[in-house]
This record gives structure tokens, sequence and C-alpha cells, in this order.
């Protein structure tokens, strides 16, 4: 397990996806920013109003996106010369590359959550927003981390199915949609686009009650679970398609 | 070693859309051996291979590697097992050195093996170049570095000249021709090349569309490659008959009449028998079959090239 993550990292190094991962948060942040500075008549409760401003683009649409965008990278390396040969001819079990992508892509996109929450910290300073920054912010954006890992497990498994770089990421939208709709519907619990929504607090900043809370980490738990193994399963009971 | 062989699979068969790409093939490769699986491009080479790694599972028929049911001890061999399958595999974005790094991480090879690699198929002035700028020949040199990275017991190597001009062709054929001795490791490796496999292999089995035709080792393929004796007469119709007349089994082929293998007694004797019944001997001649011969036989199609 170790020793697949260890070699995942190597394959990512030197790779352009970095960039990537950090131009996404600027974007949905400044689109936020924009957005809370033009209606700033309307959005009065500081810190808070700012954060339905950036975590809205954020937590709606672009970390969706780039979550699909970091598994498709990782398994586009894999699919790149016929290299599932090589990794799935190597004595390390299919469960730890899977558990070893899973870690990568949540490595990467812990950084880019970091960013954005630093980045939305120096954004409020700048608005010179009253009070301190809410402590909570950081407590939703790990919740955010946590069903992105959801989103992740299920991206993946698209992704290693699919040779196409776009078409798992276009799923990954109607995905969005899909989890927007059953998030109004209240039955968000029930798909991990709308977990998203839940942990970030994106729509409603209310909080969780700890019955909430429990439910929600059980939810993503169960669909990281679910999803590896449908991925799992797959890859090994059927054929390597390589050409 | 133990006495069980490398590699032993039986009734092998791969069924693609009712038709069988692989067709009962029972493949057996002895320790030491450089095996050499030969056949038209298309005649199943790659699926049998790629089969023995577990990459794609069989319709019917079971694989034995090192003695074990690879269905059941299928990380163990591996373990065991190095491997280039089609072409070569590599992360081009990474340096030769850098794709090395990445299989030793997932073989937990020793880091010294990455140095010996290289230098083995000679790319340690380039491995600080990225992947992607190699040449094909490079590539694959690399790709056999990364199969030989932990010194494995079997080695399976899927057309492994492909690519390369005849200098590297020479250097590669060596290089497998030293395994065996130097690191103990048994070889198998497929071609299209006849002439490939005669100069490397000392086993080889023959597949064409998806058959195994013929498995031995290389000296008994020569073997059979018999000589024909030829008479060429001025009366092949009465020489016939009257050869056929003495318990002889000539076979008629315009003034010709051909006989497999004769000792050299036999030759004279026939010899004898037509200038007795006044028939001109115009020519007697040996005609040896060539590998080559044996290989259209068997495979009834022209080599591809």
């Amino acid at each position: 397990m170790i020793r697949s993550i260890r070699a995942e990292w190597l394959k990512i190094r030197r790779s352009r996806i970095v960039p990537v991962l950090a131009v996404l948060p600027v974007v949905s942040l400044l689109v936020g920013c924009i957005n809370f500075y033009f209606n700033r008549t309307v959005l009065q409760n500081g810190w808070y109003s700012l954060w339905t401003q950036v975590s809205l683009f954020y937590g709606e649409f672009f970390l969706p996106v780039l979550i699909a965008i970091c598994c498709a990278f990782v398994c586009r390396l894999e699919h790149n010369n016929r290299n599932w040969n090589m990794v799935l001819t190597s004595p390390l079990s299919v469960t730890s590359l899977f558990a070893a992508k899973l870690f990568i892509v949540g490595a990467l996109i812990l950084a880019a959550q970091t960013f954005f929450v630093l980045m939305y910290g120096a954004s409020g300073r700048l608005f010179a927003l009253p009070g301190g920054f809410p402590m909570e912010i950081v407590a939703w954006s790990l919740r955010g981390w946590f069903a992105s890992l959801s989103i992740a497990s299920l991206q993946l498994g698209l992704s290693i199915r699919i040779r196409s770089f776009a078409a798992p990421i276009g799923i990954g939208l109607c995905a969005v949609f899909l989890g927007l709709g059953m998030y109004v519907l209240k039955i968000g619990m029930l798909f991990p686009h709308s977990l998203l929504t839940i942990g970030m607090g994106v729509l409603s900043q209310k909080g969780l009650t700890p019955a909430e809370n429990g439910a929600f980490l059980f939810m993503n738990g169960l669909f990281v679970l679910l999803f590896a193994v449908w991925s799992i399963r797959r890859m090994k009971n059927e054929d390597v398609v390589s050409s | 070693m133990s006495a069980s062989p490398i590699v032993e699979t039986r009734g092998l068969t791969k069924t693609y859309g009712g038709s069988n790409r692989v067709n009962q093939v029972g493949l057996t490769v002895e320790a030491g051996q450089i095996y050499g699986f030969l056949g038209p491009n298309g005649a199943g080479k790659t699926t049998t291979l790629k089969m023995l790694l577990g990459l794609i599972k069989p319709t019917a028929g079971s694989i034995k590697v090192f003695g074990k049911d690879l269905a059941k001890h299928r990380p163990d061999i591996l373990n065991r097992t190095g491997s280039l399958i089609e072409s070569p595999s590599y992360y081009g974005h990474l340096t030769g050195l850098e794709n090395m790094r990445v299989m030793q991480r997932m073989r937990n090879a020793p880091a010294r093996n990455i140095d010996k690699a290289l230098q083995i198929v000679r790319l340690e002035n380039q491995k600080h170049k990225k992947a992607d700028q190699y040449s094909l020949g490079m590539k694959q040199r690399l790709g056999i570095a990364m199969s030989l990275l932990a010194f494995p017991e079997l080695l399976i190597l899927d057309e492994p000249t492909n690519g390369l001009d005849p200098a590297g062709i020479g250097e590669i054929r060596e290089l497998i021709k030293s395994l065996p001795d130097q690191y103990g490791i048994t070889v198998l490796l497929s071609s299209h090349l006849l002439s490939e496999i005669e100069q490397i292999a000392t086993s080889v089995g023959i597949i064409s569309d998806g058959r195994l035709l013929y498995q031995g080792t290389m000296r008994s393929l020569r073997a059979s490659a018999k000589a024909s004796i030829r008479f060429q007469t001025a009366d092949p119709a009465r020489a016939e008959a009257v050869l056929l007349e003495r318990g002889y089994l000539p076979v008629a082929q315009g003034n010709r009449l051909t006989f497999d293998y004769l000792r050299d007694e036999e030759v004279s004797r026939i010899n004898r028998i037509l200038v007795e019944q006044d028939i001109p001997v115009i020519r007697i001649e040996e005609r040896k079959k060539s590998l080559e011969d044996i290989f259209l036989d068997l495979t009834g199609k022209e080599r591809s090239l």
C-alpha cells in the first residue's frame, strides 16, 4: 500500500496538474468576490455572506470539476502507452492501486481546499469584513473534503473504465446538476455531489446537528467503499483492454 | 530448481465473439530455456502471453506458473515474473531514470538494480532524458530494462526486438541469450520472425490461428528438416512403374521422382535399377528442407515480415 502510494506520487511529479489545481480555486474565488462586491447592499452577513458567494461557485461547480479532472488525470497516465499492462502485471494488488490513486487525488484536493480557504481568509481581510475569521469555515471545508472523497471514488471508477479524458468529467458535470436537484428535494444524503453541498455549507449556513454529522460521515464512507468495490471488482474480473 | 515446468498451460482457450483466438494451447516452458513463441501476426501470441500474466482471463483451460495455479497465486507469480507486452509502457513526462524508480517502488526492488538494468540495455547515458523524447528503440530498451529490474525468475517478452535497428537487434539478442546463464532467468519470448527465434531460442512453439502446431526443442525442429532425394529421368512414367514394382514409394512431380529421406545405399540401388532397365538417369539431387519450409508447411501461410 505504501509502495503503491510512493509509486503514484512519483508518477504525478513534474506533471501539469498543479497549475490546474491552483487556477480553479482562484477563478471561483474571483467570481465569488466580484459577485459579493457588487451585491454588498443585499449581502449583510459579513464573512458568512462572502462564503455563500465564493463557495457557491467553488463547491457547486469548480470543485466537482476539479475532482473529476484530477481523477481523469491520474488514470490518463495509465491509459497512455498501454501502461495498464505494466501496472497490472506488477505484484501490487488492484485494491492497493485503487487506494493509492484515491489517496493521491485526496491529497491534491486537500491542497486545493486549503489554498481556497487561505484565499478566502485573505479576501475577507481585503474587504475589511467585521469580526474575525469564522472557524466553522475550516470545519465546513474539511467536511467538503470528506465529501470530495466519495465523488473522487466515483470519478476514479469512471475514468478507469472510460479511456477518454473529457467524458468522465462531462458525466461528473451532469452529476452536479443531479446532486443539486436531490439536495433541493431533501434527499441529498443519498448522492455524493449533494453531500458536498451539504458538507461545505454552500446553500445553508445553519450547520449540522450531531446526528446529521454522523449520517453525513456514514454516507460518505459508504459511497467511497461502494464505488471502490465496484471498480476493484471490475479490474480484477475483466480483461485489460489496451490499445 | 523444482521438476515442474516454469510455465504449463493445458487446453488454454480464449474466445472472442464466438471465434477462438487461442484454441486448446498447451505450452510447456522448462527452467533455463529460452522459449521462442513463433507465429504469424494475429496468430494469438499476445493473447496467450496476456493470459499467462492474468491481464485477460481464459475462456477455458488452466495455467500454472512455477507449478502454481495462476488464478490462486497471482501476486506471488507476478512478483517473480518480469514482462513486456505489446509495446513498451512508460510515463512520457518522466525521465528514463524516474520511470525505473516508479517500477522499483512497485516491485520493491533494491535501488542498485536500476543502474544495473540501465547498464545492461545501454541506456545509462540517456537516463536523464524524458521518455517522450526517446526513439522507438530506446523506448524498447527502457521497457526491457523495466522488465529486468527485479531480475525475475521468468521473463516474458512480446516481440522484444520490434522497432530496433539491426545493431540494436543483435545487441538485445545477445543480452537475452545471456540471461539464463548469467542470472538464472527463464525467457519466454514471442516473434513473428523465424530468423529471430532461430537465433535466440533453445525451444520453440509454433502457433497459427490460435492453435499450437509444434512444440519442442530447436534441435528436434531442425532434425525434422530432413532431406529429400529427387531423381530426374528421361522416362518418368516407366521409372515410377519399375520402382513401385520393387517396393519403393516415389512421388512423381513432373519428370522428377521424389523420395523422402533415403540412405546412401538406397540411392545407389535405385540408380542401378533404373540404369539396368535402360532408363537414362539425368540427375540425382538432394533437397534439404529449410526451417522456413517447415514453418510454412506448418502454418500454411506466407511468412509475414
